[in-house]
């Protein structure tokens, strides 16, 4: 049996900000903008929450009366108890007889929850049932946050789980993970994220050769210079997955292409959406999917190596075909569209935003969002859809009303 | 036996090659010399690579100075 993604959507907002402009706005250093190689971040609107990044990116793939489990994963949690998943399930019309549940491992859950998921449908319980994952997530990031401020990004991104597996076939029984505890980064409060940027960049990097390793204990001569056509990893910023490329070709002994050429060949396509996004979180890696996919030009079958890291930590590499078909499919999503349509953001207008958008996730008994006080920068935005927007909370009952498009 | 000369000589020689014409004060962590997070995998990597030392970058993460770095890898080469 075939097993994998049948269908994959992102969110990515309404309002981006150029990273040469936060650059300027805060007074950081224009030198480093090289490393990073960010071009854009998405900024989260007041009325934007985790429930509405992750209805608004799986509504075009949920209307599938086979979903049987509905899986949100997410550090942006809203409640101690309630998930974020119950309000995706009422607003995505999915069946009663759905299975919903949310999880939390940093940037890693929604893989874990993938591979969950693609298990339980290669086991045959339950033919042809279907599994929705979305990763969801807001950025809490200031100022504060120095040089991780121009890479944080805002939104979700949505796989569809099934035996049809159209976007990305999983080679099943085909990864290598790698876990410890450490205190790289954290949200310790719902407003604001702790991060150790050395330990973080070194777990990810140390996790990244040991999934490797792990991988290849599994698959017989698999090797990260020639075994996969095309990469995508999660993206803190785009440089640092420049990094781990590097230090992979150096372990693998290098092929015989240029390290440069190669990560232009095999990695860079997976990069345009992310550096025009900022981080998803856990959605990361499946953001750069779809920018693998789009900007690929595939003929015929590829390997793709895929490697999901979260602090804490968890990690996994794992792989999957795509095609053409691929291609075809996920281009019905118009992601590129979607990110030409945000509207842009004036470093004034963005710093504006920021002391609602941090306190999106503060729990309130009673609150209301004006998301009419936001027709200026609406107006200044092209989406072809109904959204759903954050209207506030009763008695802490959050509430959400669609934005006709 | 690598002396301390010889890693001190292959650390700095490495963090030139990364942040060209820098001034190199041992007392310094990296970052004050304007490396960023990219930079300092860069330097790690091509030290440990020619010292032919194999060790977790972890391990590097709570070391405070470039004389600290030094003789930390000494001490892996002894």
């Amino acid at each position: 049996m075939n097993v994998g993604i049948e269908a994959l959507n992102v969110y990515c907002g309404l309002a981006q900000i150029p990273v040469p402009a936060l650059f300027e706005g805060r007074g950081l250093d224009a030198e480093r903008l090289g490393n990073l190689m960010m071009r854009n971040r998405s900024v989260g609107l007041p009325f934007e929450d985790p429930v509405t990044n992750a209805v608004n990116a799986a509504r075009p793939i949920a209307d599938d009366d086979r979903i049987e489990i509905l899986i949100t994963s997410t550090e942006s949690g809203l409640d101690y108890s309630k998930s974020v998943a119950s309000y995706a399930h009422e607003y995505l019309g999915l069946p009663k007889s759905c299975r919903v549940v949310e999880v939390k491992q940093a940037c890693y859950a929604a893989t874990a929850a993938v591979q969950l998921a693609a298990a339980y449908v290669a086991s045959g319980v339950s033919p042809g049932a279907k599994a929705l994952v979305i990763a969801t997530d807001v950025a809490l990031v200031d100022e504060r946050a120095a040089y991780a401020e121009p890479a944080m990004g805002a939104g979700a991104a949505a796989v569809l789980i099934s035996d049809r597996p159209r976007i990305l076939d999983l080679d099943l029984g085909a990864f290598g993970n790698h876990s410890y505890e450490t205190m790289d980064s954290a949200r310790p409060e719902p407003t604001f994220d702790i991060a150790d940027s050395d330990r973080s960049l070194f777990a990810y990097l140390d996790c990244l050769t040991n999934c490797l390793a792990g991988y290849q204990a599994k698959v017989d001569n698999a090797d990260f210079a020639t075994t996969f056509d095309y990469l995508a990893m999660h993206t803190p910023f785009a440089g640092m997955v420049k990094a781990a490329h590097r230090k992979l070709m150096r372990e693998s002994g290098g092929g015989t292409a240029s390290v440069e050429e190669d990560f232009e060949r095999r990695m860079l396509p997976s990069l345009a959406y992310p550096s025009r996004v900022g981080n998803l979180c856990s959605g990361s890696v499946y953001l750069a999917l779809a920018s693998l996919i789009d900007h690929a030009a595939l003929d015929g079958a590829a390997r793709v190596g895929l490697y999901s890291y979260g602090s804490g930590c968890s990690s996994e590499f794992f792989s999957g075909l795509v095609d053409e078909e691929s291609a075809r499919t996920l281009a019905a999503m118009r992601i590129g569209d979607q990110l030409d349509g945000r509207c842009e953001l004036g470093f004034d207008e963005y710093a504006a935003l920021l002391p609602a958008t941090l306190t999106c996730l503060v729990p309130e008994r009673d609150r209301e969002v004006d998301v009419g006080a936001y027709e200026h920068l609406l107006g200044r935005a092209r989406f072809d859809r109904d959204l759903l927007v954050n209207t506030g909370t009763k008695d802490y009952h959050r509430t959400y009303e669609w934005l006709a498009r | 036996m690598a002396t301390r000369e010889h890693v001190e000589g292959v650390v700095h020689k490495a963090i030139d090659e990364i942040l060209p014409g820098v001034e190199i004060d041992g007392r310094a962590h990296l970052k004050d010399l304007g490396a960023d997070s990219v930079d300092r995998v860069e330097i790690i990597l091509a030290v440990l690579d020619r010292l032919g030392v194999s060790e977790p970058l972890s391990s590097f993460g709570g070391v405070p100075s470039i004389d600290a770095l030094v003789d930390y890898l000494w001490e892996r080469l002894r």
